[in-house]
């Protein structure tokens, strides 16, 4: 009812079309956020190496809060390596070692007066391949909040109840919590996996092309969610599938590889960081737009 | 390094682009026979123009169907989107040009046993060929992918717009003068009409070709294009391409 009376009301103004042509308006969500909306990740001049192998350098860019950014290029580019860097993942490789500065918040992930669990508590992420654990679905989303010294037993019920909902999954399995996160789908065990990520209640997930194990009705449901989730958290998506890239974000960074002069290892190197549908229609770097054409693979 | 991930998809692109370029210079040639069987009053030539305008019909929808399936079946991005969607408004740019060769062979029909003065023929002479040149440059400029041919397309037709001017004025003369009657003196002011719309498409296929090169719709201030990634520079994000 209140559509038609706004169209009438359109056409009672009359033929001022004014409204209609004000040029630069267009409200996607990313775009509004964009303005207003907290840097939560500012990266500065970011290398990562492995021993002496410089893996990708130079990575500058700004994540903002309630978007989706999402990193695509060729395999080697060091995507995954860069967003590892996010929750200080490449802690575990004894060889590897950051160069430049990661700021969550302003806050120097690598100082060292930085608690790196905790950092892990605000920065969840999500594999390739879901993992739940060998454990009940309910005790799997509870695993975070056990850790974190939530004893309670409502308390407990309450943030699996949340999480799982969180994760559009409570309602296929609200009847079966007891029974084994391996019993579930793929595409289920990938949605579990994500309520077991926001059941520490993060501030940021990162997203390690979280669909590439799934079909493709999975996929849209993971999709669907991500688009849910960004009111809350920011997402930060590492895919190989650029449509995926292009239908679910609202940044999209393009990396792509460099030979070395002097050997033939390649570094990672970030092209082009801009908003996802400019990347798609008119990409500023050639090499870019090489890539999400197929001209180059 | 730069080794070609999909080959087929762009030969297909290579399809639509060649595709509408050789309609295209069909056209450009097909100006200058509408010119010709006008001023010769030739009812044969007119017929086989009117006859062959289905060609352009039945090509315009092939094609149009090849930029659809590789629409839904490839998912274009980037230039390749750009010359897509671009590609089906030409198309229906450089149809509408063989309509309206059509319109002047017809006009032929109408005006047929009236003599037409020299003034009056001269004038029709380079409506046709400036109206040919244009669509030659527009051809052209969308099969190179060349933005700077196509933006001085504009300024060609600026020249055509002046002669359509010119040879209504020249109608008036001539009717006014007794040379013409007025039945004539209506087909002639349509056929300067039909060769000014066929500038007006050259010139569409021009703004669409910068559009496919730059990505920017030029003198569209309200194009998302031309106002929302203009956050480097103002005048488009690439320049214009040339």
């Amino acid at each position: 009812m209140s559509n038609v009376s706004d169209r009438i009301g359109f056409l009672e103004r009359g033929l001022d079309m004014s409204d209609a042509l004000k040029p630069a308006v267009h409200p996607t969500a990313g775009e509004t956020s964009e303005r207003t909306a907290e840097v939560v990740f500012d990266l500065q001049q970011l290398s990562v190496l492995y021993g002496d192998f410089r893996a990708v350098r130079d990575g500058t860019l700004q994540i903002r809060d309630q978007q989706i950014t999402a990193f695509i290029g060729p395999s080697g580019c060091g995507k995954t390596t860069m967003l590892r860097c996010f929750n200080r993942m490449n802690d575990f490789i004894p060889t590897a070692r950051v160069e430049g500065k990661v700021l969550y918040h302003g806050v120097d992930l690598y100082d060292p007066a930085v608690n790196s669990t905790e950092v892990r508590r605000r920065i969840g992420m999500v594999f390739q391949k879901p993992n739940p654990f060998p454990k009940s679905i309910y005790d799997n989303v509870a695993y975070g909040p056990r850790l974190l010294g939530v004893k309670k037993r409502s308390q407990l019920d309450e943030v699996v109840e949340r999480s799982l909902q969180g994760a559009a999954l409570w309602d296929e399995v609200k009847d079966r919590l007891k029974e084994s996160g391996l019993g579930l789908s793929g595409g289920q065990q990938q949605r579990l996996c994500i309520a077991r990520a926001i059941a520490v209640e993060p501030d940021v997930i990162l997203m390690d092309e979280p669909c590439s194990a799934l079909d493709p009705i999975a996929t849209g449901r993971i999709e669907e969610l991500m688009a849910e989730m960004k009111t809350d958290y920011t997402i930060v998506i590492v895919t190989h599938n650029m449509q995926q890239a292009a239908r679910v974000s609202d940044r999209t960074a393009f990396f792509t590889t460099e030979i070395n002069p002097d050997s033939d290892r390649r570094t990672g190197i970030l092209v082009e960081y801009d908003r996802t549908d400019k990347i798609f229609s008119n990409p500023a770097d050639q090499r870019t737009e090489d890539y999400v054409t197929g001209r180059f693979g | 390094m730069n080794t070609e991930v999909r080959s087929h998809y762009h030969e297909e692109l290579d399809e639509v682009r060649t595709g509408i370029a050789r309609m295209s210079a069909g056209v450009t040639e097909l100006i200058p026979r509408a010119t010709q069987v006008l001023l010769e009053a030739d009812l044969e030539g007119a017929d086989l123009v009117i006859e062959g305008d289905s060609l352009f019909d039945e090509r315009s929808i092939v094609l149009e169907e090849l930029c659809f399936s590789i629409i839904a079946l490839q998912a274009p991005v980037a230039s390749d989107l750009r010359l897509l969607v671009s590609s089906v408004k030409i198309i229906a740019d450089v149809e509408r040009s063989a309509d309206l060769c059509v319109n002047i062979c017809k006009a032929t029909r109408r005006i047929y046993s009236h003599e037409l003065d020299a003034n009056l023929r001269g004038m029709i002479q380079k409506l046709g060929v400036q109206a040919s040149r244009l669509f030659k440059e527009a051809t052209e400029a969308y099969l190179h992918n060349d933005g700077s041919r196509a933006a001085a397309i504009q300024d060609m037709d600026g020249y055509l717009d002046d002669l359509h001017r010119q040879f209504i004025q020249v109608i008036f003369e001539s009717h006014s003068a007794g040379t013409i009657d007025l039945q004539v003196a209506v087909q002639l002011a349509l056929v300067a009409r039909f060769y000014e719309r066929i500038g007006d498409h050259a010139v569409n296929v021009g703004e669409r070709t910068r559009y496919i090169v730059s990505g920017w719709v030029p003198d569209q201030p309200y194009a998302e294009s031309g106002t929302n990634f203009d956050e480097v520079d103002p005048g488009g994000p690439t320049g214009d391409g040339g």
